[in-house]
């Protein structure tokens, strides 16, 4: 066999054997990233979030109160103070993000239904942290009062079917649709994993075609395949294909494997997915480079480009929540088309019927290469020219 | 003393030259740093989620019901799209991403609201963005608080208790919420300040690392420079550079951390002066972390931007803004600290945001000072040792050529 395509790919997986460089940084870098996501969220959600609690009556209450904050995993009292602005300053230094203030007189209040109150102050410019503690303390806060509330109905003599019914007369049932466990590394993996992998493919497809730029083996890289730019693209692109598209699936392959995270329609579809995604990556990268004749500049365009991928999948914060126009811009971004096929394939169990018109969107992605194609023979032209000037 | 200054002054001036001369430092030191932060801080212009669709399903309607969905809708965070019969219905719906959300009231909530026992809504939530899960908790909370309090009030009443008996007994504590710092609890005023100094540190850190490597490439740098700097003086190179590079960046850094946050509203309670000298180890850490990385590991002008970039993420993860130091495993933790943007975002925030006093950051600034000095000792012997090689094998080569020669 030799066509244009297979000369180039022979000379393509020379270079790399020569040249392995990148590749295997790449491919560390990426492993490294999967890594560390993976054993920094391997329990789910934080845990032993540091509180405090200001204890200005002494209580037993108070006590027994600090107790049960300890019985629990989410939260820990790190801390009892006796005034608010000690508490207030742990909390300015970061050392809590949470705490409970009783102040003097809370239990006796409490005995002689006068209504004592407890202020419950929360730091959320710790987003998780904030949320996660507050959602802990409230709760315990809400038990708390509601033993003491059960107390006095059952000295009243109420039974404790009417009782709860006086207590909690409505209540949530709570069912989270593709994340039972409401676990942090679920969510933030199954989006994020394949967003570094676009954003280090799209980077990597640049780097190495304007390498042969810097190189000055344009000429030589073309003529390999006759100059027909379509050809040189494909067989220089082809290896990066197979290496990236094996260490995607390999990644969502632990993640809906060993590492149990729910995938509740096909996984076919979830490769096709991710074989549309690094084809897509790559014509990103392919046409970016093709179109800039100058190596740095290409670099420093992907790179300004990428780095809002992650904030335009939408996975962190909706993009239809966002201002209307990022709606359209977060169509340029292949890891945004990926993200809704997740949803729908992984989390709703969705069939071909959803994921269609995102499927054909990703292959015009893929087909954007070779609307970049020619660039690539203008750009040896221009070459030329300068060579000559 | 005298000397010293002069060198410092002759690297510094080789150096802005060598920055404006080159477009793609200038994108990256100047386009970068100003573009960022006014994209971001319109793309998280609207705190949180508004008016998220849902979808009810009352199988039996009542009184309690009707008036619960109602007030289901006029909450801020959601609106009621759909109504439907069934269950089924309503799960397609949520298929097709025409709701985010579903609030179930079963056949039995009627009659259990009646007879004076717990109703339980049902309620399905989309998990694949955790905004849409915060929506409808905290829309769906705050209504479920308020009817708890009306249907509370109602049994007191058919208990026989007069009002003010039944006010006690319902709220025997008074719970007060105090959220500090970020009081609606948006993305932007969380997100931002983070992505500030971040912004800062990445492009610094990589407008460095490619400088470095035009350097290597061109091979002309150490012509450019007077020759006793390259022996025995290297610290005046280092110090002559870091110059350059800490005062083109003192005015984006007010930029960043001053103007930026004050025209997108983002949460303030610092001053300019405490913000400056924080900033100031800062930019030295970043500064000399960058020429050690640079002098290390960086061959080329372009690689830089292929293998630190998407490491931002890293960066951002290991602030423990996001996952808190706490509860980060010991190993991430002290990771964390050979970057100079966990110290940095720690402190930023709580100055920035928190209105600490610079006392309350002692930790961070102090750890950034750390880090600049040992980075600063650190770049230095690495370019000396680079040198004394170079030097050795230069002659070296001169030495075989003379032997070959003779």
């Amino acid at each position: 066999m030799d066509t244009n395509i297979t000369r180039v790919l022979r000379r393509e997986l020379l270079r790399i054997r020569q040249h392995s460089r990148y590749l295997i940084l790449m491919s560390l870098g990426f492993i490294f990233v999967f890594v560390f996501f993976a054993t920094m969220t391997h329990n789910g959600q934080p845990t032993k979030l540091p509180v405090a609690v200001v204890d200005m009556d002494g209580s037993y209450l108070s006590r027994r109160l600090c107790h049960e904050i300890n019985a629990t995993q989410g939260v820990e009292v790190a801390a009892v103070y006796n005034n608010h602005n000690e508490a207030r300053r742990a909390m300015q230094r970061g050392q809590i993000f949470a705490f409970y203030e009783f102040p003097s007189g809370t239990y006796n209040d409490l005995l002689q239904f006068r209504s004592p109150h407890f202020v419950l102050y929360v730091n959320s410019a710790y987003m998780l942290a904030g949320t996660l503690s507050y959602k802990q303390l409230a709760t315990m806060g809400m038990l708390a009062t509601g033993a003491v509330q059960r107390e006095v109905y059952r000295k009243k003599g109420f039974n404790d079917d009417q009782i709860m019914g006086l207590i909690q007369p409505v209540e949530y049932d709570t069912r989270t649709i593709g994340n039972p466990w409401i676990n942090y590394g679920n969510y933030l993996m199954t989006t994020l994993i394949p967003a570094v992998l676009a954003f280090i493919i799209v980077m990597h497809t640049i780097y190495i075609i304007a390498r042969e730029r810097q190189q000055k083996s344009l000429r030589r890289w073309l003529a390999s395949a006759k100059y027909n730019p379509y050809a040189a693209l494909i067989g220089k692109l082809l290896p990066y294909t197979a290496w990236y598209l094996l260490l995607g699936l390999l990644a969502n392959l632990i993640m809906f494997g060993p590492m149990g995270f729910p995938l509740k329609g096909s996984w076919l579809l979830m490769v096709l997915n991710t074989i549309l995604l690094v084809t897509a990556a790559q014509s990103v990268g392919g046409f970016i480079a093709s179109c800039i004749p100058d190596a740095p500049l290409s670099m420093s365009v992907g790179a300004i480009y990428s780095a809002v991928s992650f904030s335009l999948s939408g996975f962190s914060f909706p993009v239809d929540s966002m201002p209307r126009i990022f709606t359209a811009v977060s169509w340029i971004y292949p890891i945004r088309h990926y993200y809704l096929n997740f949803c729908d394939i992984a989390i709703f169990g969705n069939a071909m019927e959803h994921c269609w018109p995102r499927f054909m969107t990703l292959i015009a992605f893929a087909l954007l290469l070779f609307v970049g194609a020619p660039f690539l023979t203008w750009q040896l032209k221009i070459s030329k020219q300068k060579a000559t000037a | 003393m005298f000397n010293a200054l002069k060198d410092i002054w002759t690297v510094f001036s080789i150096e802005v030259r060598r920055v404006f001369g080159d477009p793609t430092v200038l994108l990256i030191f100047f386009l970068a740093p100003i573009i960022y932060p006014l994209l971001f801080c319109a793309i998280y212009h609207n705190e949180n989620v508004e008016d998220m669709p849902i979808a009810i399903v009352d199988e039996q309607p009542c009184d309690v019901s009707k008036r619960f969905i109602h007030k289901l809708d006029a909450t801020p965070e959601l609106s009621v799209a759909y109504r439907c019969n069934t269950l089924g219905e309503a799960q397609r719906l949520l298929e097709d991403h025409q709701v985010r959300s579903i609030f179930l009231f079963p056949h039995d909530f009627s009659t259990r609201v009646a007879e004076n026992r717990t109703g339980r809504i049902v309620v399905f939530s989309d998990m694949s963005s955790f905004y849409y899960y915060k929506a409808a908790l905290t829309g769906g909370n705050a209504v479920l608080i308020d009817e708890m309090h009306t249907i509370e009030l109602q049994r007191y009443e058919q208990a026989g208790m007069t009002n003010e008996e039944a006010s006690i007994q319902m709220q025997p504590v008074v719970m007060e919420n105090t959220t500090l710092y970020n009081p609606s609890g948006g993305y932007g005023s969380f997100f931002l300040p983070i992505l500030l100094v971040l912004v800062i540190h990445q492009t610094l850190f990589l407008g460095i690392c490619i400088l470095a490597g035009e350097a290597v490439e061109s091979r002309r740098y150490l012509q450019l420079i007077p020759h006793h700097l390259r022996r025995n003086s290297v610290y005046r190179l280092i110090l002559g550079r870091a110059l350059c590079y800490l005062l083109l960046y003192v005015p984006l850094t007010i930029f960043c951390f001053w103007f930026v946050p004050r025209w997108f509203h983002l949460p303030q309670l610092g001053n300019l002066y405490t913000l400056l000298i924080f900033a100031l180890p800062l930019l030295l850490a970043v500064i000399f972390f960058a020429m050690t990385v640079a002098n290390l590991l960086v061959r080329q002008k372009i690689s830089p931007m292929l293998c630190f970039v998407f490491l931002s993420l890293v960066l951002f993860m290991l602030t423990g803004m996001v996952w808190p130091q706490q509860s980060l495993p010991r190993f991430w933790y002290y990771f964390s600290y050979i970057f100079p943007s966990t110290p940095a975002v720690q402190g930023f925030v709580k100055l920035a945001s928190m209105g600490a006093p610079l006392s309350e950051v002692r930790h961070e600034y102090l750890t950034l000072w750390i880090q600049a000095g040992s980075y600063f000792v650190l770049s230095t012997l690495i370019t000396f040792a680079k040198n004394y090689l170079r030097q050795r094998r230069n002659i070296l080569i001169h030495r075989l050529r003379q032997a070959r020669n003779a």
